[in-house]
């Protein structure tokens, strides 16, 4: 700490939370070493100037997110959140481990159930799922991938531990904000990231590229890959168009698609051109309107014969929701000891199922204590913090809980770790969580160094979720010596140009968007009566 | 043992050219050990690409579309199946061992009710009194009475798509509503119980070959150690003129024609013609 001045670090204090930074006596970790110097150099005004000059080239880039239904800003803090290499050595191997769990849970329930047949899991959870989508059984993917990309979100708990606080292998969301991040970042503190080691996040949508290449249907050598988005007015819009473009591949809406002879084409101006692979980022429900919601017009008809024939592939699979239900989350553990024949390397939250009696009763006890999530929400929705909730609160989440049990987990409340944020109080510890992010080519499990760490703004709050007002930090995984021999530095991240991301299209037709939603009021279910 | 011949025509008119419709059909009767199928069909006008698969429930689909210009879709199902009747059950379960933790799991998909076949207060206080006096197989049977009791059979009185309490409040429905209302009071009473989608030969003393109007039926089994077929609309056991297409969970799982169409249909005209040729 310098002397004589005032550093942006005085005052800092971590709280009863782990604080990734410093240790209770004041310590700085070591993997924050040079980030806590290079802050201290700084003036505070220094320091909020850099924040101000963030969050300008975020607002015209055009890096926003739906909160309350208003478009913002996504807040990046000035402070990256570093972790250590071997931790991650640990975390990496941990996600890897838990995509392949979730790959041989998903073949099997939509297969032969063996899980059930051996006991594993109740057949009621799985036919109790509102995720369980019967419409897809028996579809075997091309590469026999279902969950092309992850995002397992996980938290580090007061004593240390890192562990898994949800699966989301629908369409999980964030890593336009991860590439983002670390474009801005590297602008920001150009020298760190060479002398720190931090590991490349980049090459992403490559990864992702070829992953899906390689999903796609038998005997297509050189497969069309596209995007498919709900359109312009889509929260993840932004995502949706920086990796359609970071991948070189085209960006469609469910009206450019559509089915004949049980193959997918997109319509362009030189006619229809064959679809193989399709990265969709619509929700089952409204992929296609014969298999599920009639009145939607954000997918197309017929897509799912056509997945099941063989002749396009799905990204992520059709139902992979059954995987996620946070009640399924319970039995992560035991399946990956059934499927795998190891151990789990990251341990879940202590959760109790509301559908076992002895344990409901044991919540109903202790519900001011603990936190209640109902089993198939995201992005924070329905979740209740019993330390903090009204008694009025309380009563009414009891009576959600005795109505339907199988709609809901207790777990304890975690005191998720702390990083220093940048507050209006000056650096402040924030309660983070992280969301790496994964990608299963078939043959292995790319784990993105880092992923979204997003951080909780009000002091003490420990719900992250940008739709809950949350912000975000780059994530800086240290690279360490990775080979033997000599010690190898990833390249300098700012030299990555993250081609083409620059602006974002602002060019939304709302007229098209109209029109779609005609079609989809024409569009009818008609079923024959009997007798 | 009976032979039927089955024709099963659907024919949709649209109030104008329509070029853009994907359909799923379930017309195909199921290969079971008491039902051979000597032969089946399914004949789409405008001829049209199709595919076929079985589904989770294991009926056989043929999933079809019309991409080209044209103002009525003919859909017609035609099917020889040989019936035999049903033989005497003998596997029977009580109230513990059907309540037992074993067949509650086995068979939950069976036990859960839906917004379309959950009973009303006073269709489950009927269930509760009969399984309280009765054993599983005749709390079944008692439900079914009750039922042909207080349900008139009116054709049009309810779609494919009420709930099973409407029929229940206006003492009328058709075949899926009677299906559906056992179903919910079974299932409220522990009992597993299924919906079955099918056809019915009317007379039950029918004329070698002559060619009677049928229906496209549909009727319930229950669960009690053996699956076990009744029609309810009919008050009967499901017998030799009963041809089974597919079982689910209610209507929505086997119906037996969906999809999707971009365009308006101005009528549906529905006909089920049966013969019994053995």
């Amino acid at each position: 700490m310098s002397e004589g001045r005032s550093t942006p670090w005085a005052g800092y204090a971590p709280a009863q939370a782990w604080d990734e930074a410093m240790d209770v006596h004041g310590e700085v970790r070591e993997p924050y070493a040079r980030v806590y110097a290079e802050i201290d150099r700084m003036s505070g005004e220094d320091l909020y100037a850099r924040a101000e000059a963030l969050a300008s080239s975020y607002l015209a880039q055009g890096v926003t997110f739906d909160h309350a239904g208003e478009e913002r800003p996504f807040p990046l803090d000035i402070v990256p959140r570093v972790v250590g290499a071997d931790e991650w050595d640990v975390i990496a191997p941990g996600i890897a481990q838990r995509v392949r769990t979730l790959e041989a849970f998903l073949a099997d329930v939509y297969g032969s159930q063996h899980c059930v047949t051996d006991g594993v899991v109740p057949r009621r959870l799985l036919a109790s799922s509102k995720y369980f989508y019967r419409a897809v059984a028996g579809i075997e993917p091309a590469n026999g991938v279902r969950v092309h990309v992850s995002g397992i979100d996980l938290v580090r708990d007061q004593n240390n531990i890192w562990r898994v606080l949800e699966d989301n292998v629908r369409v999980p969301s964030g890593v336009s904000y991860v590439l983002s991040n670390r474009r801005a970042m590297s602008q920001m503190y150009p020298d760190m990231f060479g002398a720190m080691g931090v590991r490349p996040v980049l090459e992403y949508s490559q990864r992702l590229r070829a992953a899906l290449a390689k999903a796609a249907p038998d005997g297509v050598d050189d497969p069309t890959i596209v995007v498919l988005t709900p359109g312009v007015f889509n929260s993840a819009y932004y995502e949706h168009s920086l990796l359609a473009r970071t991948m070189g591949v085209q960006l469609v809406e469910g009206r450019d698609l559509e089915t004949l002879n049980g193959r997918v084409y997109m319509r362009t101006t030189a006619g229809r051109r064959r679809v193989d692979v399709i990265y969709r980022r619509v929700d089952d429900d409204y992929l296609d309107p014969v298999q599920f919601r009639p009145d939607s017009a954000l997918g197309a008809p017929g897509i799912v014969t056509a997945a099941r024939l063989g002749n396009v592939t799905i990204a992520n699979a059709v139902g992979n929701g059954v995987a996620d239900d946070k009640l399924i989350y319970t039995y992560m553990p035991d399946l990956t000891r059934y499927y795998l024949g190891e151990e789990p390397i990251l341990p879940i939250v202590d959760t109790w199922r509301l559908e076992e009696k002895a344990a409901r009763e044991e919540v109903m006890d202790r519900l001011d204590e603990l936190v209640v999530k109902p089993v198939d929400g995201s992005g924070g929705k329905g979740v209740v913090i019993g330390t903090k909730a009204s008694q009025e609160e309380l009563d009414a989440t009891r009576r959600l809980i005795l109505a339907d049990p199988r709609g809901w987990i207790a777990q304890p409340v975690i005191q998720l770790s702390t990083v220093p944020t940048l507050t209006d109080d000056g650096l402040e510890p924030r309660h983070v969580d992280l969301r790496p992010f994964a990608i299963n080519d078939g043959d292995d499990v790319w784990v993105l160094p880092g992923g979204l760490t997003r951080v909780a703004l009000q002091r003490g709050q420990l719900i992250v979720n940008s739709s809950q007002g949350g912000g975000s930090k780059d994530t800086w995984v240290l690279g360490g010596v990775r080979h033997r021999g000599s010690t190898v530095v990833p390249p300098p991240e700012a030299k990555v140009e993250l081609e083409g991301v620059d602006s974002v299209p602002q060019d939304a037709h709302p007229e098209d968007w109209a029109h779609g939603q005609q079609q989809q009021q024409q569009q009818q279910a008609r079923e024959v009566s009997g007798s | 043992m009976s032979t039927l011949r089955i024709e099963h025509r659907t024919r949709f008119t649209y109030a104008s050219e329509i070029v853009s419709s994907y359909n799923e059909a379930r017309l195909t009767p199921a290969w079971l050990p008491r039902q051979r199928v000597l032969d089946s069909r399914v004949e789409i006008d405008p001829s049209t690409w199709r595919t076929t698969y079985r589904d989770y429930w294991e009926t056989d689909v043929v999933a079809f579309e019309v991409l080209q210009p044209h103002s009525a879709l003919t859909v017609v199902g035609s099917s020889i199946v040989e019936v035999s009747p049903v033989r005497q059950r003998d596997e029977r379960v009580g109230w513990t061992e059907l309540q037992g933790p074993r067949f509650q799991d086995l068979l939950c998909e069976y036990l859960g009710n839906t917004p379309t076949t959950e009973p009303s207060e006073e269709l489950k206080q009927i269930a509760e009194d009969a399984a309280g006096r009765l054993s599983p197989e005749l709390t079944a049977r008692a439900i079914c009475d009750v039922l042909h009791d207080r349900i008139g059979y009116v054709p049009g009185s309810t779609s494919v798509h009420t709930p099973a309490t409407h029929a229940w409040e206006a003492s009328s429905g058709v075949c899926q509503d009677f299906a559906h209302l056992a179903i919910g009071a079974l299932r409220h009473v522990d009992i597993p119980a299924r919906y079955v989608s099918g056809y019915l030969h009317p007379k039950r003393d029918a004329e070698i070959g002559e060619s009677v109007a049928g229906e496209s039926h549909a009727w319930v089994e229950w669960w009690t150690g053996d699956w076990h077929g009744f029609d309810p609309t009919n008050d009967r056991e499901v017998g030799d003129h009963h041809v089974i297409v597919g079982r689910g969970r209610e209507y929505r799982d086997v119906p037996p024609l969906m999809g999707v169409v971009a365009g308006e249909t101005s009528s549906l005209d529905v006909r089920v013609t049966v013969t019994q040729t053995a």
